[in-house]
């Protein structure tokens, strides 16, 4: 895009001469003397990836500042920003570094940005009031099967063939040591507190019992498919009341 | 969504300086209330529904005024005015009652890319039309009147035949909005495009500004930085007393959100555009 002799830019060529210039240092702004344009193509750069470093703290702790520079690069041209408010920013990151690493032996950072990106979700979520484990008992015996649970709404589950909960919990310091990937797979949960976010591990057959009501199953079918014996599963019941995750029953009569 | 559960202050911002809200002063701006005479927060910041940050603001509305301060919205982008964001902004309102609403004469998208900036428009006619345009369109739909911030630029636009001044005072005209003039970007701009800062400030329309910022820039060569990274210069305070001469005592904010200091540094700061402001009541008394 070129503007010769004395014709005037209209102000969407002058807009666009300028994004495109921002977007590509190769191309040269019609409308604007190349001097300190860069001041606002690194003003971008430093706003987006600073979004991106503080939604994926340990992804950067692992990776390295100068590789984390590296991929928010590549990131920001792959998802260009789509919202005034840099709090979304992120939210590809993981579907990113998933094509982006796709030759193994990194691609675990791809599950922990997905766990970081939960994290991010819940610490700015609404807590709803949970209820008491008491409201089970009026309900009679045989319609305890049928009953469905209404979880706190920023309950993340998350399986990973990695054991990235423990990558994330490592982490949570500088220079903290690789963690043995031949831990192999974890299971676990994000949620939103008062005080803050709670990353917690779950043993296979909670996580499994939670996936499915989380997922809107009865109470008789989450119990089937977490293959769960009658303590595993008063356990289970306690567990979620104990942690204020049910926010409502519905569906016996 | 958590309503305000403990009383709002109430009421227009008083005349003082004030200081910006961030997140690292949360807890020491609950425990010593320090007395500074309102906070402004980034719109943006408080779009959710829970959080820390929105815990804060709740708890702090009990003890301050509220200027709600918008980085996003980039009314001057021939794209259009950006309606979902301008939702978040209403139901923001909506919640935290700020006594202002403000947002920059800029633009910051294309072809559906933000750039998550405060880009400059050149000053011409079509762009203050345009502008105006937009901030009208926002205004009707927030039902309440804008202030409008003039930004620092680092690029001076080859056609670009308006004074500032003049750009801005054709925006009040044409759309009602109000100024937040930023003293700091004046001087800056001053520097980088070689323009007068006494001629800008005398030349915007008596009535039209509504509230101050200032801050501190940094130098890069020839060109100076709207970082907010550091103290007020001089300079800066001293256009201050000239615009508070021109414009009356207002809210003033000291913006500082790099190199973030102390709570206590921040309020120390703050006490000198509180001094400049007494300085002109004192004159007026």
């Amino acid at each position: 895009m070129t503007f010769c002799g004395s014709a005037v830019a209209s102000l969407r060529e002058v807009q666009e001469s300028f994004a495109a210039s921002l977007r590509d240092p190769a191309v040269t702004c019609a409308v604007l003397p190349p001097a300190n344009l860069a001041i606002y193509r690194n003003n971008a750069n430093h706003a987006l990836r600073e979004a991106l470093a503080i939604t994926y703290p340990v992804v950067r702790r692992r990776v390295g500042e100068d590789y984390f520079r590296q991929l928010a690069t590549h990131y920001r041209l792959r998802y260009p920003s789509r919202s005034g408010d840099l709090h979304g920013y992120g939210r590809d990151f993981a579907a990113f570094l998933d094509q982006h690493l796709d030759d193994g032996d990194y691609r675990w950072l791809a599950d922990l940005a997905q766990l970081e990106w939960s994290h991010a979700e819940c610490s700015v979520a609404a807590e709803c009031p949970a209820i008491a484990a008491n409201a089970l008992a009026k309900y009679p015996p045989e319609q305890l099967g049928q009953l469905v649970f209404r979880t706190q709404p920023s309950l993340r589950l998350h399986s990973f063939p990695f054991p990235i909960f423990t990558v994330w919990e490592t982490n949570q310091l500088e220079n903290a040591p690789p963690v043995d990937q031949s831990l192999g797979q974890e299971a676990g949960m994000v949620l939103s507190r008062h005080d803050g976010v709670e990353v917690r591990r779950l043993e296979a057959g909670l996580f499994s019992f939670l996936s499915a009501l989380a997922g809107g199953a009865t109470l008789g079918d989450a119990m089937t498919n977490a293959d769960l014996d009658a303590p595993a599963l008063t356990d289970a019941l306690a567990f979620m009341f104990r942690e204020g995750l049910v926010c409502s029953l519905s569906g016996g009569s | 969504m958590t309503h305000l559960d403990r009383g709002v202050v109430q009421g227009p911002v008083p005349a003082r300086a004030g200081i910006g809200l961030r997140s690292v002063h949360h807890e020491a701006l609950l425990a010593d209330r320090p007395a500074v005479g309102f906070i402004e927060a980034h719109t943006e910041n408080y779009f959710h529904e829970g959080g820390a940050a929105v815990r804060a603001l709740l708890r702090a509305r009990a003890n301050y005024p509220l200027s709600l301060h918008g980085v996003g919205l980039g009314l001057g982008s021939v794209d259009g005015v950006d309606r979902e964001h301008l939702g978040r902004v209403k139901q923001a309102i909506a919640r935290f009652e700020p006594a202002l609403v403000s947002e920059h004469a800029c633009w910051g998208r294309a072809r559906g890319e933000h750039f998550n900036d405060l880009l400059p428009l050149p000053c011409t006619e079509e762009a203050a039309r345009l502008l105006a345009r937009q901030v009208g369109e926002a205004q009707d739909f927030l039902g309440r009147q804008l202030l409008i911030e003039n930004v620092s630029a680092y690029v001076a636009f080859e056609h670009s035949p308006l004074p500032e001044w003049e750009f801005l005072a054709e925006v009040v005209a044409l759309s009602g909005c109000a100024l937040l003039l930023d003293v700091n970007n004046i001087f800056v701009n001053a520097q980088n495009l070689g323009i007068d800062a006494r001629a800008y400030i005398a030349g915007l329309p008596a009535g039209s500004v509504r509230e101050f910022h200032v801050a501190g820039h940094a130098r890069n060569g020839n060109v100076l930085i709207d970082d907010h990274g550091s103290r007020v210069c001089d300079e800066v305070w001293e256009l201050l007393r000239l615009a508070v001469a021109r414009f009356g005592p207002l809210p003033t904010l000291v913006e500082w959100d790099n190199d973030i200091p102390s709570l206590a540094t921040l309020v120390a700061e703050s006490r000198h555009a509180d001094d400049i402001l007494r300085e002109r009541r004192g004159l007026a008394a």
